[in-house]
């Protein structure tokens, strides 16, 4: 292949540049907007999609508002409540707040970094199909009145086979986890892009504090998700096949799912809470008129924050049993959690009190956060001392704390950020006269509805109840609470209403409207396909010139890449603390493989809620293949050196250095999978020290030979993995060693299968033997994914895309491989250990 | 730009001390299960609990100590003196969480 890699001539008007960038980097019309992968694009659409669920999910809180406003209500059947309330949770929080958040982090972070696109645009998009065809199973079920109804939190025994045989669990268990595709391959995407593609010379002490709580929620997102992906698994195999992890009766417990469930739930507070806060602290100093004081110290919270927010799920948790002493451990975590939290807001008053504060639309909705999130917090704290919990435990004071913390933590920053932002996606700013009163609405509507939970909670109105008989002194606080409900309805559809007008009639306005210093007020507004026409450079200059002057800069293409080459969509790389340019990033175009994908995924996740496995695992591999495919049009098939790519500095493109994204994408793709395989290994344990009948009446006989031959023949596979790149670094064909490291994987598949048909007792009869053979299942199919990465390699060696300098593909499987041998030793260092755990038990009293 | 860039393994320090702080948790909540489930007397299991999280301690407090007498990174100066600042500030964070939340812990009961 040989094409020019010269760029097109410098200095070209800013309209002509205009035209050739949107030549490469526009969606085409009508039916080809399904290809699309461009972040404006995606993120616009999630939101949007977001909103529809917000919509239907809150529809779904005022019919439960209506049936609890009075006592004895027929409004609804207890069947249809138990599917509204479960719906109305489940789609609050996983179809509306987790993709709300991550749509804004989709549509804003390449635009504050001062780049032009995330790292891998057909993951967004894959992202994006696998959100809304979750999305949409899980409405449909509602639909056809099979949706889940065993509460949001989905608590065994309740959603088992034996209490719940139908669909409606299933639902849950295999829509949700759908959507938690979505969430994690966005997470992924957003850590590689803010750690390597921000703007050159923006280190990471000049990082706007978005992007570091856009980091750091993405990162939350690969640890937290992985542990209720495993249990949502465990749990549909239980369902499915009969395998007893949450079964008491054959030696599971159904509180592992309670830890599970929380290790991901509890995090998940945050992760909604942080990109709001950081939408906060992009917005005050602009309202101040001033920096943001304490920069530094906010990254210190919200890192201590992050943590914080994992050690302490069993807070959710303090009736079910745990001795005092443990029970501490998690009452003081959740209570000094409270610190991080006040040193943010402390930062964002000390920020206003120092500045000139101007009053508008977005302000309104900031001071409305302030009081509503305090409430909260506060009644968090309460909730966070062990007596007080044990009881308000499962009454409305818990319902009324969650809404104060999650639906005032999203819906007023949120909105808050939708006035901000709005000029930038139409050009036009809000009508004040509907919006001022649709924040009145809103914030009177949402403290009558919730305020009330509160009293009605203390006065010992339990949670998901049907109805009540009227004599308990709730009927009054109920009744206002639904009124409230209503008037919070009202409120919301005022500022959807006003947010349609602004499209239509709102006041045009000036670029920057309210004089920000953030990138993404340096591009034409609404945003071209390509963000940014040139790339800027930061650095003290930049800064001080601000984003208005420095549009038009860019515009002319005086920044980075301020030309068009072989019709690429060129974007930079950059080092990971210093933003020194490093790489010239070329991203893939419009495409409906992302589509595709989806539909063969969501195909895979259909055929097994409908129980036709072996079609399920066709559709499986089909995606695998899918993804093996898309990979075969990544990177250049030649090498190129370095590339100019403006300002006098030269880089060589992704494929040609040692840390590229998808290297990066790996180790996140690597975390996540890890702590997913942590919890397993908790799994275990807990099930071996918690569960009842323990131990099983047959004891387990792991073959050690087997196990032996399994760890020696993933070893040589790691070997062999080294031997492969040492051979392509050295312009030797490595098809030797890639087929010996195949043979090796292939020798560790079957005899780690041979162990999985041995495992005793049988894991339908007892969850020792089921848990057994989930970690040998583990190892098994990662194990056959190395394979799958041999495969690859082998395609895209045969098409040139590897060479001596183009060695990422061989790096990536030899880490693959590493991971798998190293999970491995411990997978299979714990099953040849039950024996001896299992006997240990008799020592119990 | 001044000086080799700061490492980017060095943003690894972020999250040490709070690492360790979730490490004390794990091991002090699944001592605590196995002690109780084994019926171990209240005396052992609290000198192993309170060793435990002494180790921890002194993990976290020699991070802190050897970073604040290293010499900072090399790198830019902005950047290398924030990161300092950064890590030092979380890992005093991170003492201090682990010293509020498992240390009055230990003088509970036990197993009850």
């Amino acid at each position: 292949m040989s094409v020019p890699i010269e760029p097109q001539s410098q200095g070209m008007s800013a309209l002509r540049l205009h035209r050739q960038l949107a030549a490469i980097w526009a969606t085409g019309p009508g039916v080809q907007k399904l290809a699309a992968v461009n972040h404006s694009v995606l993120g616009m659409r999630m939101m949007i999609t977001s909103f529809v669920f917000f919509a239907i999910a809150g529809i779904l809180g005022m019919l439960t508002r209506v049936q609890l406003a009075t006592p004895h209500a027929a409004f609804m059947d207890v069947e249809t409540y138990n599917q509204v309330f479960t719906m109305h949770g489940s789609m609050m929080l996983f179809l509306f707040a987790i993709p709300m958040v991550e749509s804004f982090a989709v549509y804003l972070t390449p635009k504050i970094l001062g780049t032009r696109d995330f790292a891998f645009p057909r993951l967004t998009a894959y992202g994006y199909w696998c959100y809304l065809f979750g999305g949409t199973i899980l409405t449909v079920s509602l639909i056809l009145r099979s949706a889940p109804d065993g509460g949001w939190f989905m608590y065994t025994p309740l959603s088992s086979h034996v209490y719940t045989p139908g669909l409606n669990a299933d639902v849950w268990l295999l829509g949700i986890t759908f959507v938690e595709i979505s969430a994690l391959s966005l997470a992924m995407e957003i850590v590689v892009s803010i750690l390597k593609m921000r703007a050159p010379g923006m280190s990471l002490d000049r990082m706007p504090i978005f992007a570091w709580y856009i980091l750091v929620t993405a990162m939350m997102m690969i640890v937290a998700f992985p542990p209720l992906i495993l249990g949502s698994i465990l749990l549909e195999v239980e369902r499915a096949f009969n395998l007893p992890f949450f079964d008491p009766t054959r030696g599971g417990d159904p509180l592992l799912w309670q830890h599970l469930f929380w290790l991901f739930g509890h995090p998940d507070v945050y992760i909604i809470f942080l990109p709001m806060a950081g939408v906060l602290s992009t917005m005050i100093p602009v309202f101040a008129r001033r920096r943001l004081v304490g920069y530094k110290a906010i990254v210190v919270a919200i890192i201590a924050l992050a943590f914080l927010s994992f050690g302490i799920w069993v807070h959710h948790m303090f009736t079910v049993g745990i001795p005092h002493l443990a029970l501490a451990f998690f009452s003081a975590g959740s209570a000094i959690v409270a610190i991080p939290t006040a040193i943010q807001f402390f930062a964002w008053l000390a920020t206003l009190s120092h500045g000139r504060p101007r009053w508008d639309v977005p302000m309104l909705y900031i001071f409305g956060f302030f009081f509503v999130f305090t409430c909260g917090g506060l009644t968090g704290v309460m909730l966070a001392m062990v007596p007080f919990d044990w009881q308000a435990h499962d009454t409305y004071f818990v319902v009324a704390h969650m809404h104060y913390v999650v639906a005032g933590a999203l819906a007023f920053p949120m909105l808050a950020a939708f006035y901000y932002w709005l000029p930038l996606l139409t050009g036009r700013t809000a009508v004040h006269k509907l919006s001022i009163p649709a924040f009145w609405l809103v914030f009177i509507g949402f403290n009558m509805t919730f305020f009330m939970m509160h009293l009605t909670g203390l006065l010992g109105m339990p949670r998901r109840i049907f109805t009540y008989s009227g004599d308990e002194g709730w009927n009054g606080l109920n009744l206002l609470s639904s009124v409230g409900s209503f008037v919070m309805t009202i409120g919301f559809a005022l500022v959807a209403i006003d947010i349609l007008v602004q499209l239509r009639f709102g006041r045009r306005v000036r670029r920057n409207p309210w004089e920000s210093t953030t990138l993404e007020w340096a591009m034409p507004i609404p945003p071209a396909p390509y963000a940014f026409a040139s790339i800027p450079h930061v650095d003290e200059q930049t800064e001080q010139v601000g984003p208005g002057q420095l549009a038009a800069s860019l515009a002319r293409g005086e920044g980075y890449l301020g030309f068009t080459r072989n019709g690429w969509q060129e974007a930079l790389g950059v080092h990971m603390t210093s933003g020194e340019p490093e790489q010239l990033i070329v991203l893939p175009r419009p495409t409906y493989l992302p589509l595709i994908t989806a539909t063969v995924t969501c195909v895979a996740v259909l055929a097994m809620l409908f129980k036709f496995y072996w079609l399920s695992l066709a559709f499986a591999f089909v995606t695998f293949g899918l993804f093996i495919y898309a990979g075969q049009s990544a990177g250049h098939a030649r090498d190129y050196g370095a590339l100019p790519v403006g300002r006098g500095v030269s880089v060589p493109p992704h494929t040609e250095v040692a840390g590229a994204p998808s290297w990066l994408a790996l180790i996140c793709t690597l975390v996540a999978n890890g702590t997913l395989f942590t919890s397993l290994v908790f799994g275990t344990f807990y099930l071996w020290i918690a569960a009842p009948n323990w131990p099983a009446a047959v004891t387990p006989q792991p073959s050690r030979l087997l196990a032996l031959v399994t760890l020696v023949a993933l070893a040589a596979a790691a070997a062999t993995t080294r031997g492969s790149l040492r051979a392509a670094a050295a312009e030797r064909k490595p098809h030797g060693t890639i087929a010996l490291t195949a043979l090796a994987l292939g020798v560790a598949l079957v005899a780690d299968v041979m162990l999985i048909n041995g495992v005793m007792p049988n894991p339908r009869e007892h969850a020792l033997g089921a848990t057994a053979a989930a970690l040998l299942t583990y190892v098994a199919i990662h194990a056959g994914v190395g394979l799958l990465f041999l495969a690859s390699n082998v395609l895209r060696l045969g098409a040139g895309f590897i060479s001596a300098r183009r060695l990422t593909d061989l790096r990536l499987t030899r880490l693959w491989v590493d991971y798998t041998l190293a999970t491995a030793i411990v997978a299979l260092g714990l099953v040849l250990a039950l024996p001896g755990l299992v006997a240990m038990l008799g020592a119990k009293p | 730009m001044n000086g080799r860039p700061l490492a980017p393994r060095r943003l690894w320090w972020l999250a040490a001390g709070f690492t360790i702080w979730c490490l004390a948790l794990v091991i002090l909540y699944a001592l605590h299960a196995i002690g109780c489930a084994f019926a171990w007397s209240a005396g052992p299991l609290r000198v192993s609990l309170a060793i435990v999280l002494l180790l921890h301690l002194i993990a976290i407090g020699w991070l802190w100590r050897y970073r604040a007498a290293a010499r900072r990174d090399s790198g830019p100066e902005p950047i290398s003196s924030f990161m300092h600042s950064v890590v030092i500030w979380t890992l005093i964070a991170a003492l201090v969480a682990t010293v509020i939340t498992f240390g009055p812990a230990l003088l509970l009961t036990t197993c009850v």
